[in-house]
């Protein structure tokens, strides 16, 4: 490490322990999620990105029992070509807000948002904070050739060199490097990412709004053909239409509404900001210390943890988040996930509602929606991780290099 | 009859035109910092070590490792049509820096993370090469 490096981290861990004590008292349980909600997903044609995170909110709002005229903050975000999208959310809502904005930081935007709301509601200036995704991904790119094509290949605001050239684009091409890394290195195989897909396809089926509704089996997986290799078609995330929603209050205030309250413990966040292609950052992910910030301020560690919401953006990101959240050491994440430890029932229930793979692409809304779900505990006893006490959240984004993380858990 | 497909091309922005240029020559061109000593890409004014200015372009000696790789299956552009499945590298160069490029010449089978390659030059017009590597040859 160069003398310059070392000495900000050094700075930084003299910092990190200074503040350690006040962040701590700031912001561990100090806010809670009150309402969560989602909109229909999947295909949805017909209807607005705008329109299904308007539906998602309403059901948010209506979950917690908060008034409409309460809610004084919007951090929302939509696709990506709308401009200050959390205006038109206001607009169909109805409201005006002290703190508003959108989020860009691709997946990891909607945990960040999470924990950019409990910093606003403790700075004072909002109260009542509607976090909302919503996208319209299926229509988007089922419209017709043309739209197919500008989504593939980012239309107009593709790169401009070093890229489609030599026939590389997208998200899936991007990861699968990181996946083929993980694997000449670590010996990690597709029986592995098969697993991770089995896990979300079968959570799915017992989650009756998944978009994806029918089983498969390994011999489907190998079976799939292939995207960008190691990636073949299950090891890639949906399409979706759809939106989410959450309301993040006062725990204090959380008390007093309809839901048992999911207080927000710790939240933390890194970006791999020097790129996915810099370090060695397709294998060391940003939450690695996104996850270290948010355990060190709910005070908990991996093993304290009962059910994780993985980003799941591809079969393979799970594997080196688990290991990056150090629930296996690094390079073990393929065992840890053939243990079965991913199952209801397992030793950490992972993306018990289906995830980005099977339940629906939502950017990671439904993944905080689906953890406050389990720690309400009251989901069907099929869907229900048993005494679901704390719920970890990850979030992670942008160009594969934004990662935040949530520790949630039951008041 | 619908039309080919139109290859799709870089289209350097200004501080990357220097590098372009060289590939025409079949030279690979890459950004080395007189402040620190290191070499970085893509290219950009400043030095991405250090933040200095003061810097020159070298030619690399085009050769490095595959540091990780993918194999396109599917036709994200109809160009790419009858060339799937194509091989998609990160090649990391003995000076440092990492590229992004096409392996050619190899089954992509045989390709693994840590291979040695050597950079090969595709003409695609009297104005553009693109750089690519293939297998170096074993000694």
């Amino acid at each position: 490490m160069r003398e310059q490096s070392k000495r900000a981290e050094a700075n930084r861990q003299a910092i990190a322990q200074t503040m350690q004590i006040d962040l701590t008292r700031q912001f561990r349980d100090k806010c809670a999620i009150v309402g969560v909600g989602h909109s229909r997903l999947g295909r949805v044609p017909g209807v607005s990105a705008l329109d299904l995170q308007i539906e998602a909110i309403r059901n948010a709002i209506e979950d917690s029992g908060v008034r409409l005229s309460d809610i004084d903050g919007l951090l929302c975000r939509g696709p990506q070509d709308v401009y200050c999208h959390h205006q038109l959310v206001g607009a169909r809502l109805g409201i005006n807000a002290r703190f508003s904005t959108s989020v860009d930081s691709g997946g990891a935007s909607q945990a960040l948002s999470v924990a950019l709301a409990v910093m606003a509601i403790q700075a004072g200036m909002a109260s009542t904070i509607v976090v909302g995704f919503g996208g319209d991904a299926w229509s988007s790119t089922h419209a017709n050739e043309d739209a197919r094509l500008a989504n593939d290949t980012h239309g107009a605001k593709r790169p401009k060199e070093f890229g489609l050239e030599y026939g590389f684009t997208g998200a899936v091409a991007a990861h699968a490097l990181g996946a083929q890394r993980h694997m000449d290195i670590y010996g990690t195989t597709r029986e592995h990412f098969c697993e991770i897909a089995l896990v979300c396809r079968e959570n799915a089926l017992r989650n009756p709004d998944a978009q994806m509704k029918k089983p498969f089996t390994r011999d489907d997986y190998f079976n799939a053909r292939m995207v960008v290799a190691p990636f073949g078609l299950f090891d890639c995330s949906l399409r979706s239409d759809g939106a989410g929603a959450v309301i993040v209050s006062s725990a204090e205030r959380a008390r007093d509404l309809r839901q048992h309250p999911v207080l927000i413990k710790g939240f933390g966040s890194f970006n791999n900001t020097r790129g996915w292609f810099a370090d060695d950052n397709m294998v060391h992910t940003a939450a690695a210390r996104s996850g270290a910030d948010a355990y060190r301020m709910a005070g908990l560690g991996p093993s304290d943890v009962d059910v994780a919401q993985i980003y799941d953006c591809f079969t393979y990101m799970v594997l080196t988040e688990l290991e990056d959240y150090g629930f296996c050491k690094k390079g073990e994440g393929g065992d840890f996930v053939a243990s079965g430890a991913l199952r209801m029932g397992g030793a950490l229930p992972c993306n018990t509602a289906g995830g980005l793979l099977s339940e629906g692409h939502v950017d990671g809304m439904l993944h905080i929606c689906e953890a406050a779900r389990q720690l309400r505990q009251t989901h069907a006893p099929a869907r229900q991780v048993k005494d679901a006490e704390i719920a970890l959240v990850s979030g992670h984004g942008g160009n594969q290099v934004c990662h935040a993380s949530l520790i949630l858990g039951r008041d | 009859m619908s039309e080919a497909p139109r290859r799709p091309l870089p289209s350097p922005p200004q501080e990357s035109q220097a590098f372009w240029a060289a590939a025409r020559g079949h030279r690979l061109s890459i950004q080395h910092c007189n402040a620190c000593g290191q070499a970085w890409s893509p290219p950009s004014q400043l030095c991405t070590h250090c933040l200095s200015a003061d810097s020159k372009w070298i030619d690399a000696a085009g050769r490095g490792t595959i540091f990780s790789f993918v194999v396109v299956h599917r036709v994200y552009h109809p160009w790419f049509a009858n060339k799937v499945p194509y091989a998609v590298a990160v090649v990391e160069l003995e000076e440092g820096p990492r590229l992004l490029t096409n392996i050619t010449g190899v089954d992509p089978a045989a390709l693994r993370c840590g291979m040695s390659v050597t950079v090969t030059f595709e003409d695609v017009s009297a104005d553009l090469s693109i750089p690519k590597f293939t297998a170096t040859p074993s000694a």
